[in-house]
């Protein structure tokens, strides 16, 4: 039988209407993906630290060359979704975005912190970064002790992913002098 | 795809008519909440569209002791639903002008299924009964039957009778007022 229902998916337009509307409240933690409103899994004291220490190191090392961001949403208009990933590392100026939105293309790379939301986040979340043409994310995964980085987006989803794990140093591509041991992002 | 740990941002019957009301969404839309979640309905095809109007036309004898409403928002809240069944016969009060209808207003809920079969029965019936709306009448136009559904509980409506062209219908509250099926399905 034909299904006669569908979900109604919404718009960035009127998930930010629904905001306006008051429909949602400034801190209820939801994120719009692919047109539904997701509740966001609540954070942990270790999802927190590892947030806080990328903060710290990103600030530090890239000074006035980006601009960290930290769970801020970033409009993906063509996907329709409005994710707030952990840490967002933009291109650097001077208006700190004031005037306008940061796009996709201002993104330098995407942190996502996971534990219990780690196949969500590698199978709904990263594809989506890859589609909206971010060039870098990483995945730091909490459940196998490691960091996923991915590059090379593509609509399928990101051509190259490596795995990093205790030991290893990982570099964004953006910033070849910036390194980060995994065991001090993972704590 | 599965979607683990992760949950829908659900809307509730107040919020979801506040944004109808505040014309959040296109006029043109038919849109039903359920569970939470918004659902578009399927257009409404003629045969659908003649069987709703002939079962509004026959309920309408049923004035002054009751309403019908057709096709227009049914809040139960309690589901965070608000579906809008094609015919909805309600106790008529005095009040509607400052209150909506609620489920203990309703005497009997209608849908007719013309490509929705699915979804009325096994969705939109059970909210109906989870309600306590105390009977709903189930037109399926693609076998020719009205499933008519009584005694309403948290896990569906208690009783289910099927009946066929030839057969007799009365609303349990209106048990002297008897439509034939033929005259609904035509």
């Amino acid at each position: 039988m034909a299904v006669a229902y569908q979900r109604r998916l919404l718009t960035i337009e009127e998930y930010h209407q629904m905001i306006e509307a008051g429909i949602l409240s400034e801190d209820e933690r939801v994120e719009l993906i692919r047109g539904e409103m997701i509740e966001m899994t609540p954070i942990g004291n270790r999802h927190a630290g590892c947030v806080r220490w990328l903060i710290r190191s990103f600030s530090s090392t890239f000074a006035s060359r980006a601009i960290v961001d930290a769970q801020d949403p970033v409009s993906l208009g063509e996907q329709q979704s409005e994710p707030q990933p952990d840490i967002v590392l933009l291109r650097y100026r001077e208006d700190c975005y004031r005037s306008q939105q940061p796009r996709p293309e201002d993104v330098l790379l995407v942190v996502e912190v996971a534990d219990s939301s780690f196949i969500y986040d590698r199978d709904v979340k990263i594809p989506l970064y890859a589609e909206a043409g971010i060039s870098e994310a990483w995945l730091v995964a909490f459940p196998s002790d490691s960091v996923f980085s991915y590059c090379d987006p593509s609509p399928a989803g990101y051509r190259k992913v490596r795995q990093y794990r205790r030991g290893d140093v990982i570099t964004p591509q953006a910033f070849p002098d910036g390194s980060f041991a995994v065991d001090e992002i993972l704590g | 795809m599965a979607v683990p740990m992760t949950k829908r941002r659900l809307l509730t019957a107040d919020e979801f008519q506040r944004l109808a009301a505040q014309g959040f969404f296109p006029e043109d839309e038919r849109l039903e909440l359920i569970r939470g979640e918004i659902f578009e309905m399927s257009p409404i095809g003629d045969r659908h569209a003649v069987c709703v109007m002939l079962i509004e036309d026959m309920l309408a004898d049923l004035r002054p002791k009751g309403i019908v409403s057709t096709q227009n928002p049914l809040r139960l809240s309690r589901q965070l639903s608000v579906p809008q069944p094609d015919v909805v016969l309600l106790r008529r009060r005095r009040d509607f002008q400052s209150r909506p209808p609620y489920p203990e207003d309703v005497f009997l809920v209608i849908e007719v299924a013309e490509t929705s079969l699915v979804h009325d029965r096994d969705v939109k019936i059970p909210l109906y009964a989870e309600n306590g709306i105390p009977e709903a009448w189930l037109v399926d136009l693609n076998s020719d039957t009205i499933f008519v559904f009584r005694r309403p509980s948290s896990r569906g409506y208690q009783v289910t009778r099927e009946y066929r062209r030839e057969d007799e219908i009365s609303p349990e509250a209106f048990p002297e007022f008897r439509v034939s099926v033929r005259q609904i399905l035509g």
